[in-house]
This record gives structure tokens, sequence and C-alpha cells, in this order.
């Protein structure tokens, strides 16, 4: 009873007394956990279940058989005649783009006889079709059925793009959708091996096998009974690999949303640090009427507590609105830079809401522990001696500043530790010791700051900012706390906005290089990662007969799985290379040299990023299972790619077309004749394409896409930065709200002494102007240092990038402008209060 | 789609599709081995194993392997590996006889890279994994199920007979109403039955039937049955009758008999009486009403006798009340031949009991 008592009197009635700092607060946290909460969910939503579309009315199939470039067809009827009970669908697999709606879903092509052989749930998904009828529309090319959610009825006509082509179908019969958010059109496997290019092969082959005598025995029997180069795995091993693959992004974007939150565990601290400092009177009167040391903790705690609690719950509905604009978003990153995909919807879950709570409640109780545990040691006598901590925090200024030392050290250390499981958990290690040690750095450097420009400020602002300066110095410690949540925040923003910054001139750099020839040419539709869609060859022909035109160069790209991670592998024609640059290659050989090594040969080009995911190098071999067959590929160097997360093998076109031939591009280069007009070449490749659904890109509009596209996938990013800035800066105003507060008397005392509102305004005006310069002078310091944690360590680790580093002086200095501009408008509020205040009143106090 | 009701579908189908198809008339030119596979210019073509097996223990059993196939389309094909030009389905059945269990799956599938066929090449006849191998007079059966497992070889005493007269087996009397029609009428058979993991050492006889045709029954006719007896005697009786709309016997019904050499003779309608007893059995599955007890006698061979079956419950139910069901099971015969004892056994067919038969119309 005497607790509750304690509490209300001690934590709860001073809370009430100032209402809006106390909003303040948790507001912060609320910010802070939503964000948390909201990547969690659109995470999950966008790229958690990774479940591939193409997965979409697979049943409960088992095992699956597939091979780099599909498998060839007689391998179907080797299984289905295999003496084994098992359960067989043969699939063709790709996507079309519905014309009407601009929706690409996946298109499926099933054999529609023997699917009827099993009672499985994706023959049931047909249940609705008109049997009677069906079998007649077998052989009909225009025939497809149509996923329920697509909003057909059986006759209507519907326009579908397939590869180059859109054509138009009648739906013959609508079924069941099975996953959730995916629809699908499935064609016959005849109709689909036509419609998109696959003759003579198939995409995968998914089994059920019966459960004895083990899922292993049956992989063995069958993988036995096929070529080498043919892969028996489990089904959904795609899903698997996606999530693999995506991990590391959703691990980096995770980390990048707890930012936030430090943010938040900063300004608890603050709060509460603030709250003992006010209140060590009352805490000593309390101690002196017989509270335990234990009772003050726990009372503090609960303040705390009351704070995270407060600000999780707010954070719920505010996560779970944030998370309906991130997931479309992440959605959007993960197709351009991964795979295909459809987004959940951000639901909010239980796991996820309990989750925000206790992260909440936790930091908070954390970052309060150390001003409680103050609080806590205060004994009755000393209540009174106000001045002691602060001079406690002089008194450790130099043990402090080791320390920081000592963890900046570790950092550097950590930063050289290599990645565990494909995760930079020493980067992160690296990146918190770094943020550690400026905050243990911080007070030295405030005092000496402070020290040596307040006369200078003296001089050039008057008094007041004379006043301001030391005021700041004098309270070093809440000066270090505030200056430190805010260049914490400062130099995420400004880490990041380097990392990003070099990366896109990196890429602008690179592109340059990338795109020698003076226009490109694919098939219109969604692009992403794992789509490669292709083109007639006869058109790639008749392209390079026209006008102008001095070659064509022809790239096919397949999907393929290495060691268990998703990977492109394409063939390329020798001269799409020809204007590589030595510096395009890590080794920084000749292009020709490389190339020729390549020409006709089992010989492979990576790229970086496959380099550093699979740790293979030039001079290795890689094994890749090619149109059924294993290829053991020699790899001739490693050239840099900033194209795609996923790893890239490239090979000649000619090696290719030995083992898959198909001779369909997927994307064209072509080169315009010296003094021809590429305006007029274009005209004349667009009239040869009539009929056909190909896009036409000059190298500048692609250079422009690329960036389109990387400013897109990082707008996350920035939002998340933005948020733990704003988080930042609340808190520099909710702090000089409680000096006003806490300086009530000696703010009375100069407007006693004569001091003029605007003077005093004036103070605190410049005391934010000064909080804001000593964090971004620390927040640019240790950004610096975090950017070079994040691009050759954590990104380095994680993506396997060679970035170049870059300052983007711009957006930096927009940004930190920005930044400094909201600290100062945050100490408008509390410079209000502060001439409100009535010296008589004040004074009358004393 | 629902096609677990596709066979019977394919042949609603198929018989708008006919024109192209030759027609079965007299005077075709048998070739063995060549005519014991494919016949692509013949719409419908089927394929019967059935045989009555015992292990060392005197466990009886039955089984019924069949395969279908059957033209689809009228249009073009797409030019396709995968292009549904003929709708191959089989059916599988089990008859533990002693064991009272009935066991029966059936498949449908295209010919597609190679998944169901009749190839003169590789000597076989098949569908996904079960499949016929033929070597000179030797057949190697071969079939897998989720229940149970066949692998039986067969070994063919007599030489093919052809049924009908001059080539053709008539099923109505319009000119092309026919089909040709071969059997395998003794085969001697070795193997091992599989069901749910216990094995059984069998031997026996068993029969084959093969037929391709275009056109048969008549919109009138609504269904046979059909009947194979293997004498102790080493003589062979083949028996079918044609059921009309108005309950009458059609006058096309005919009948094989197979003497121990091998020859065969043809039996007329008039030459045999066929005739259901009052006993039946009921589907609980069709609702088709079975007669499971038959008068067969035929004068002219002194035959006269009775064919019962130790399993009623041996009907093919179809997957889809769109398709027809038939029963198709083993039956034991007890006769005389000119007053002398004559035991034998067979397989019996009863086909248009819950519906009637629409069959290359």
């Amino acid at each position: 009873m005497l607790s509750v008592r304690l509490f209300y009197r001690l934590i709860v009635r001073p809370l009430l007394r100032e209402p809006w700092r106390a909003a303040l607060t948790v507001f912060a946290v609320a910010l802070g956990v939503s964000v948390v909460l909201a990547i969690e969910l659109a995470g999950n939503a966008a790229a958690g279940s990774f479940r591939s579309s193409l997965e979409t009315l697979s049943g409960n199939t088992n095992l699956e058989v597939t091979a780099a470039g599909g498998i060839p067809e007689q391998t179907v009827a080797t299984l289905e005649r295999l003496p084994y009970p098992i359960e067989l669908h043969a699939r063709v697999e790709d996507y079309t783009t519905v014309a009407d709606s601009a929706q690409t879903v996946p298109l499926i092509g099933l054999d529609l006889i023997s699917e009827s052989n099993n009672d499985s749930p994706q023959s049931r998904a047909f249940d609705t079709v008109d049997a009677e009828n069906a079998l007649q529309y077998l052989n009909d090319l225009n025939s497809v059925w149509v996923g329920s959610r697509l909003g057909y009825k059986p006759g209507d006509r519907i326009r579908l793009l397939v590869n180059d082509h859109t054509r138009e179908y009648v739906v013959r019969g609508i079924f069941n959708d099975q996953n959730e958010g995916v629809s699908a059109i499935v064609m016959d496997i005849a109709t689909a091996q036509r419609e998109v290019g696959r003759m003579g092969r198939v995409d995968r082959v998914l089994l059920k096998v019966p459960d004895e005598p083990s899922i292993e025995e049956w992989q063995s029997r069958i993988r036995d009974a096929l070529p080498s180069g043919i892969e028996v795995r489990l089904e959904g091993s795609g899903t698997a690999e996606n999530r693999k693959m995506l991990s590391a992004f959703r691990w980096n974007l995770r980390v990048l949303s707890y930012v936030a939150l430090v943010v938040g565990a900063f300004l608890i601290y603050n709060t509460i640090s603030v709250s003992v400092v006010r209140r060590r009177p009352e805490i000593g009167i309390v101690r002196a009427l017989g509270a335990t040391r234990g009772a003050i903790l726990l009372a503090f705690l609960g303040e705390a507590a009351c704070f995270g609690v407060a600000g999780s719950l707010l954070a719920l509905p505010l996560g779970r609105a944030l998370a309906s604009v991130a997931v479309r978003l992440l959605s959007m990153t993960v197709e351009s830079l991964y795979v295909s995909s459809t987004p959940g919807s951000a639901a909010l879950n239980l796991p996820s809401a309990i989750l925000g709570v206790l992260v909440g409640i936790a930091v908070a109780v954390v970052s309060a522990l150390s001003p409680a545990r103050e609080a806590s040691l205060v004994s009755p006598v000393e209540a009174m001696a106000r001045a002691r901590r602060e001079y406690i925090a002089r008194v450790h200024k130099a043990r402090d500043l080791w320390i920081a030392l000592a963890m900046a050290l570790a950092a550097g250390l950590a930063s050289r530790m290599p990645a565990v499981e494909g995760k930079p958990l020493f980067g992160y290690l690296s990146a918190i010791l770094l943020i550690g040690a400026s905050v243990f750095a911080i007070p030295a450097f405030v005092d000496r700051l402070s020290t040596l420009s307040s006369n200078l400020l003296g001089r050039c602002f008057g008094v007041e900012a004379l006043l301001a300066s030391r005021s700041l110095a004098g309270s070093l410690r809440r000066t270090s706390v505030l200056v430190g949540a805010l260049a914490t925040a400062i130099a995420m923003m400004t880490a990041v906005g380097i990392m990003v910054g070099s990366f896109r001139q990196t890429i602008v750099v690179w592109m340059n290089d990338q795109l020698p020839a003076d226009l490109y040419l694919r098939p219109a539709g969604d692009e992403s990662a794992d789509r490669h869609p292709t083109m007639s060859p006869e058109f790639a022909d008749a392209l390079a007969k026209l006008p102008g035109v001095a070659a064509v160069d022809r790239y096919r790209a397949y999907e393929i799985s290495y060691q268990g991670l998703p990977a492109t592998l394409a063939g390329a024609d020798l001269q799409v290379m020809r204007d590589f640059r030595s510096s395009d290659f890590v080794s920084g050989r000749a292009p020709d040299k490389v190339l020729d090594e390549m020409r006709r040969r089992d010989a492979a080009i990576i790229s970086e990023p496959f380099s550093n995911k699979h740790r293979v190098h030039a001079g290795q071999s890689i094994n890749v299972p090619l149109g059924g067959r294993n290829v053991s590929l020699r790899i001739v160097d490693v050239y840099y790619d900033y194209a795609s997360e996923r790893g890239v093998i490239v090979i000649d076109r000619m090696t290719l077309l030995r083992y898959l031939p198909d001779p369909a591009p997927s994307n064209l280069a072509v080169y315009v004749q010296q003094g021809a007009n590429v305006d007029a070449v274009r005209q004349e490749i667009e009239f040869a394409a009539a009929g056909r659904n190909v896009l036409v890109f000059t190298d500048r509009d692609l250079r422009r896409e690329a960036i389109r596209i990387f400013d897109r996938t990082f707008a996350i990013t920035y939002a998340l930065e933005a948020v733990a800035i704003l988080v930042a800066v609340m808190g520099i105003g909710g702090a000089l709200l409680a000096l006003v507060i806490d300086r009530r008397r000696e703010f009375g005392l100069l407007r006693f002494m004569g001091a003029a509102t605007g003077q005093l305004r004036k103070i605190i005006l410049v005391e934010a102007g000064l909080l804001g310069v000593l964090a971004n002078l620390v927040g640019l310091g240790l950004g610096f240092l975090l950017s070079l944690v994040l691009i050759f360590v954590i990104n380095k680790q994680s993506f396997g990038w060679t970035i170049q580093f870059h300052w983007p002086v711009a957006v930096l200095v927009g940004a930190l402008s920005a930044v400094y501009a909201a600290t100062v408008v945050a100490g408008l509020y509390p410079a209000r209060l502060a001439t409100r205040l009535n010296p008589i009143e004040v004074i009358h106090e004393e | 789609m629902r096609s677990r009701s596709l066979p019977l579908l394919v042949l609603l189908v198929a018989s708008l599709a006919a024109a192209q198809y030759k027609m079965a008339l007299p005077g075709y030119h048998y070739q063995f081995p060549r005519d014991h596979f494919n016949h692509p210019e013949f719409q419908t073509e089927w394929w019967y194993y059935t045989g009555n097996l015992r292990a060392p223990d005197g466990h009886r059993f039955g089984f019924e392997l069949t395969f279908f196939r059957t033209g689809l389309t009228g249009n073009q094909p797409p030019d396709s590996t995968w292009a549904a030009r003929d709708l191959y389905f089989a059916h599988l059945a089990l008859s533990d006889l002693d064991g009272q269990h009935f066991y029966h799956v059936e498949r449908s599938n295209r010919a597609g890279p190679g998944i169901a066929g009749a190839d003169e090449k590789t000597e076989t006849i098949w569908n996904g994994n079960w499949q016929v191998h033929l070597e000179g007079d030797r057949q190697d059966l071969q079939a897998v199920s989720d229940q149970f497992n066949l692998r039986l070889t067969m070994e063919s005493k007599k030489p093919p007979v052809i049924h009908g007269e001059n080539g053709v087996s008539q099923k109505a009397e319009e000119q092309g109403r026919a089909s040709h029609y071969i059997s395998l009428t003794r085969l001697l058979t070795a193997g091992v039955i599989e069901i749910e993991n216990k094995a059984y050492q069998v031997t026996g006889t068993s029969w084959m039937d093969h037929e391709f045709f275009t056109h048969q029954l008549e919109p009138d006719q609504v269904g046979w049955d059909w009947l194979s007896l293997q004498f102790d005697d080493d003589t062979e009786l083949m028996l079918f009758r044609i059921r009309r709309k108005d309950g009458s016997i059609d006058s096309s019904s005919a009948g094989t008999y197979i003497d121990p050499r091998g020859l065969s003779h043809h039996l007329r309608a008039g030459d045999f009486t066929l005739r259901p007893s009052p006993d039946t059995w009921t589907s609980p599955n069709s609702s088709a009403v079975y007669p499971i007890r038959w008068q067969v006698s035929v004068p002219a061979l002194g035959i006269a006798g009775e064919v019962r079956t130790p399993l009623p419950k041996q009907e093919m139910t179809a997957r889809s009340k769109l398709a027809n069901s038939y029963w198709e099971g083993a039956i034991d015969l007890t006769a005389t031949r000119a007053g002398q004892r004559l035991s034998g056994r067979g397989y019996l067919e009863m086909t248009g009991y819950d519906r009637p038969v629409q069959l290359g119309q």
C-alpha cells in the first residue's frame, strides 16, 4: 500500500504536472516501437513467407524434380513409368500479364488429363469446372482456365501478355485460387509449352511419394533413375532458398528499424534522469521517512515501464498503419532485387503485438536502469546537494574517454571478422561499439567544445549565448545524453546517407561502362529479378538486317538454383562484353583475354555477389545442372555487377545453346552504325516490332530507370531514418522543456534582474542551436565511421557488393541543415514558456 | 477439372469425330506380332488382360488390367508432344477371392513424351507404370498401385484367335458396326501379387482380348454381357450377348469356341443361350443391379451349365457419375459336356446396368 502511494506521490503526480513532457516521451517510445513493429509486419507480408508465387496449385506434393532451364519432357515419361506408387504433376511455369488489369500472375501449364487421376488439392481446385466440356478444349490453343480471384466468367475473353506477344484467349473455366493473394492462369501443358516457348521441356515435376520408407530414401531412388543434371529435392526448396536469400535483407532492415527504438531509449534514459535529478529532494525526504532503496528503484523503473506500456500500446495501431505503407515499398524492393512476390496483407497478429509491447517495455526499463539505480543511491543526507552528480560526470570524463577508446578499438577489431552464416553479426557489433564509444566520448567533447566556444559565442552573440553555453557545460550529464541521442540518430542518417549515396554513385559510374550499345530491347510486362521472358529469335534476326543497325547482341537468362541459393545463369554474345573495360573485372585483366578464355568453352565469369555468396573465385570450377546434364564451368574471372543481389553466372551464348538449345533471347542490345541516326533506327525497330510487345530503351532511359528503381528501393531506408530523427528532435524539444522548468528559478532571477523576454528566448534558442551543432558534429563524425562499417563490412558480408566510397555532399548538407533547423524549432515552445514566467512569482517561491 | 469421368466422356466426344477413322470391315489381313499393338487409324482400341490365379496355399485371386485408347479429336491438334490426339486410360483390379476383397484403380493419360502407348518397336503396351511387354509368346505384366502390385509372366499356349467371320466381329447389322477382335485364350501365368506389403507367389491361367474399331453399338443397343471360360480340358469358350432397349437380345450376339489344338469355331446368336438367373447383387456405389449367376448352354457342343462368382462385389465403379460403371469379375463354371462333368474358370463382364453404354455410335 505504501509503495503504491509512494509511486503515486513520487512518480505520477510530477508527471501529471507536466503532461506535455510525459506525452512527448510516450510518443517517442510509440514511434520507435511502431517502426519496429511496422517493419516486422511489412517484412512478413512482403517477404516473410516467401512462398514463391509459382507454388500455387501445388497441392500436397513432397518432392520436386527440376533442372536449370527446365527438364527434358522425356523425364516425365521416365518418372511415370518408374515401378513406384508415386503421384506426379508435370508443370510448365512462367508468368503472364493480364492485359486489361496489368496484373502479373503465374502462368501454369498442367497436364489436365493426368491431373484428374489423383484426388489432389489441385484437381479439386478444378471441381467447379464444367467437366463435360473441358475435354474438347484440351487441344484448343485459345483455352485458358482462370483463378477465381481474377474475376472472370467462363466464356469471357481474356487478353494475356506472354513473353513478347499479347493474345486473346477464351476463359473455359474458373478454378479456386489456393495461395493467399495469388491468383493464376492455367493452360493445358501442350498449350503452355507453346505459348511460353518451352518446347520439349517442362519446368518442374512435383511428386507425392509414400511416407514409407522415408522421403530421403525416395529422393535417392528417384535420383538414381534420372540423369545426373536433374535435381530431385524437397518440394518447396525454392521457397526455402528464397527465404535464405532474403534473410540478410530482412536482417538489415530489422536492424535499421531498431535504430529509432535505440534513439527512443536515449530519451527514456534522459527523461528518467531528469526526473531523478529534479526529485532528489523528494527522494531524500521519502528515504528519510523510511522508504527502502529497492522501493525507490522500483518506483523509477515503474515510471519507465509506464512509458514503455503506454508507448507500445499506442504503437500497435500506429505500427499497423505504418506497415501498410511499408509493405508496398518493401514488396517493390523485393520484386526488383530478388524474386517475384505477391505481398500478403500486413495484419497485426498476436505474436507481433506481444513482441512489440515486450520490446517497448524492455527498452524502457533497461534504459531507465542506470538513473533509477542512481535515485536509489540517494542518501537522505545528501539529497539537498544537487550539484554532486554533475561533479561526478566531470570527474569521470577522462575515464570515459579511455572506455571510448577501448570500444573504438574493439569496433575496429570486430569489423575485421567474417560473417556468421551470411549475417554480418560482427559488423553490427562493430557499429554498436562505435556508437558506444561516441557516447562515452561525448561528455569530454561537449565540455571541451563549450569551453572553447563560450568566449567566441559570447563575443559573437552576446551575453545570452555565453550563458547558454555555460549552462550546457554546467549540466554536462544531461547535455551529453541529449547530444548522444540526437547524434546517434544523425550518425545513422549520415551513415546510411553516405552508403546509399556511395552505392548510387558507384552504380551510375558502373552503368556508364555497362551500357555501351545504343538501344536495348526487352519484352513488355513487369520486371522482376527472377523472371526472364523472351522474344522471338526471328525478331532478333530481323533487327540485325535493318538499315543503320551495326550489330545485335543477344542475352538469355535462366533461373537456376546453385547450392541452395537462387541464381541467374545467362548466355551472352561475347560482343556484349567487347566494351568491357579492365576495371569491370575484379582481377583488372584485359577483357579480350577474359573473353577469349570463355569462347565456346565450358567457362564462365561470375558476378561479385555470386563470388562472395558461394566463396568461389577465378580459377575454380562450379558444377551447374544445365538442361539435364551436370556441367562443370571453369571460372575465368569475377566481374562487378550491381544490377541484382542474386548471383549471376555468365557464359558464352554458344556454350549455353549447346546445353539448352532455345535461341529465344531475353534481352537484345542494338549497336547503331556510325553516322546513323539513333532515333531513326529506333523508329525502324519499333516498326519492325509491330504486333510484339517489346520495349525499346536508349541507354539513357535505362540509366534513368535503374536509378529510379534504386531510389525506390532505398525509400524505406530513408523513411526509417526520418522516423529516428523525428524521435530525436522530439527528445530535444522535451529536454529543453525540462530544462526550462528546471531552471525556473534561474530564469526568474534573470527576469527579475531586468533581462528582456527576447533575451530569455535567445538563451533557450542558442542552447537548442548549440545542442544541434554538437549533435551534428558528433553525428557526422560517428556517421562517417559507421558508413565505413556499413559499406565495407555489413554490405559486403550481406550482399557482396563492392561500393566505392563517395560523399553525397548535397544530401548530407540538406539533411543536416534540416535537423539543425528542427532542433532550433524544437526550442521554440520551451522558449515561449520561459518568457511567460512571472518573475515575481518565481522569486516569491524562493 | 473433374475428369475422373474422362473415359466415357471421351467416347462421347470421340463419336463426333469418327469420320476420319477407318471402320472394321471384312477382309482385314491380320499380321502378328504387328497386330498386337497400336492401330491409330481406328478410333478406339483396347487390351483386356484377365485371369484366375492361385497361391500355393490355395488362396485364390482374380485380376484385370485393361488398356484403352481412344482418338480424341477431329480438329488439327497442336504441334506438340503433349497434344492430346488420343486419350489413354486404364483400369486395374485385383479380386482377393478368398479374402473377399476387391481393389480397383483407374487412370487417364495422354501419350505425351511416352507416358502411355502401345508400341510395336518396344513391343510394349503401357499406361504409366502399368505395362505389358511382349516377347514372342511370352508377355510380362507389371502394375503398381498404392495398395497392391502385380508382376506376372504369361506364356501363350495357343495362337491368337480371330473372332467373328472374315476378320470382323459384328456388333450390329450395319456394315462397319464391328470390331477387329483378337484373343489369346490360354496364357499360362506365374508371378507375384503384393497386397499391402504381403507377397503371394501365384500361378494360373489368363486371357487377353484385343479389339480395335471405330463404330460399334447402335443407339438402340444399351449394353452387353460377355464371358470367357477356360475349361479344364484345354478348350475355351467366349460368348457375348448385346441387349437392346426393348429388352430383347440382339441378333449380332456371338461367340467362339477354341478346341485343344487352338482352332476356333464361330458361334452365332442362335448357337447358344446365355441367360441370367434371378440371383442379383446391387452395387452400393452405382446402384446398378447385376445378375451374378448365369445359365450357359451351347447345344452344338453339348455344353450346359451355370457360372457363379465367388465374389459379388467386383464392380469397376466409375469415379464420376458421368461415366459408366461395369462389373468385371472372376467366375467359376459347373457344367456338363455330353453328360461328362466339365469345370472351368473365367471372367464375366456386364455393362450398361447403371445406364446405357454409348460406344462408337
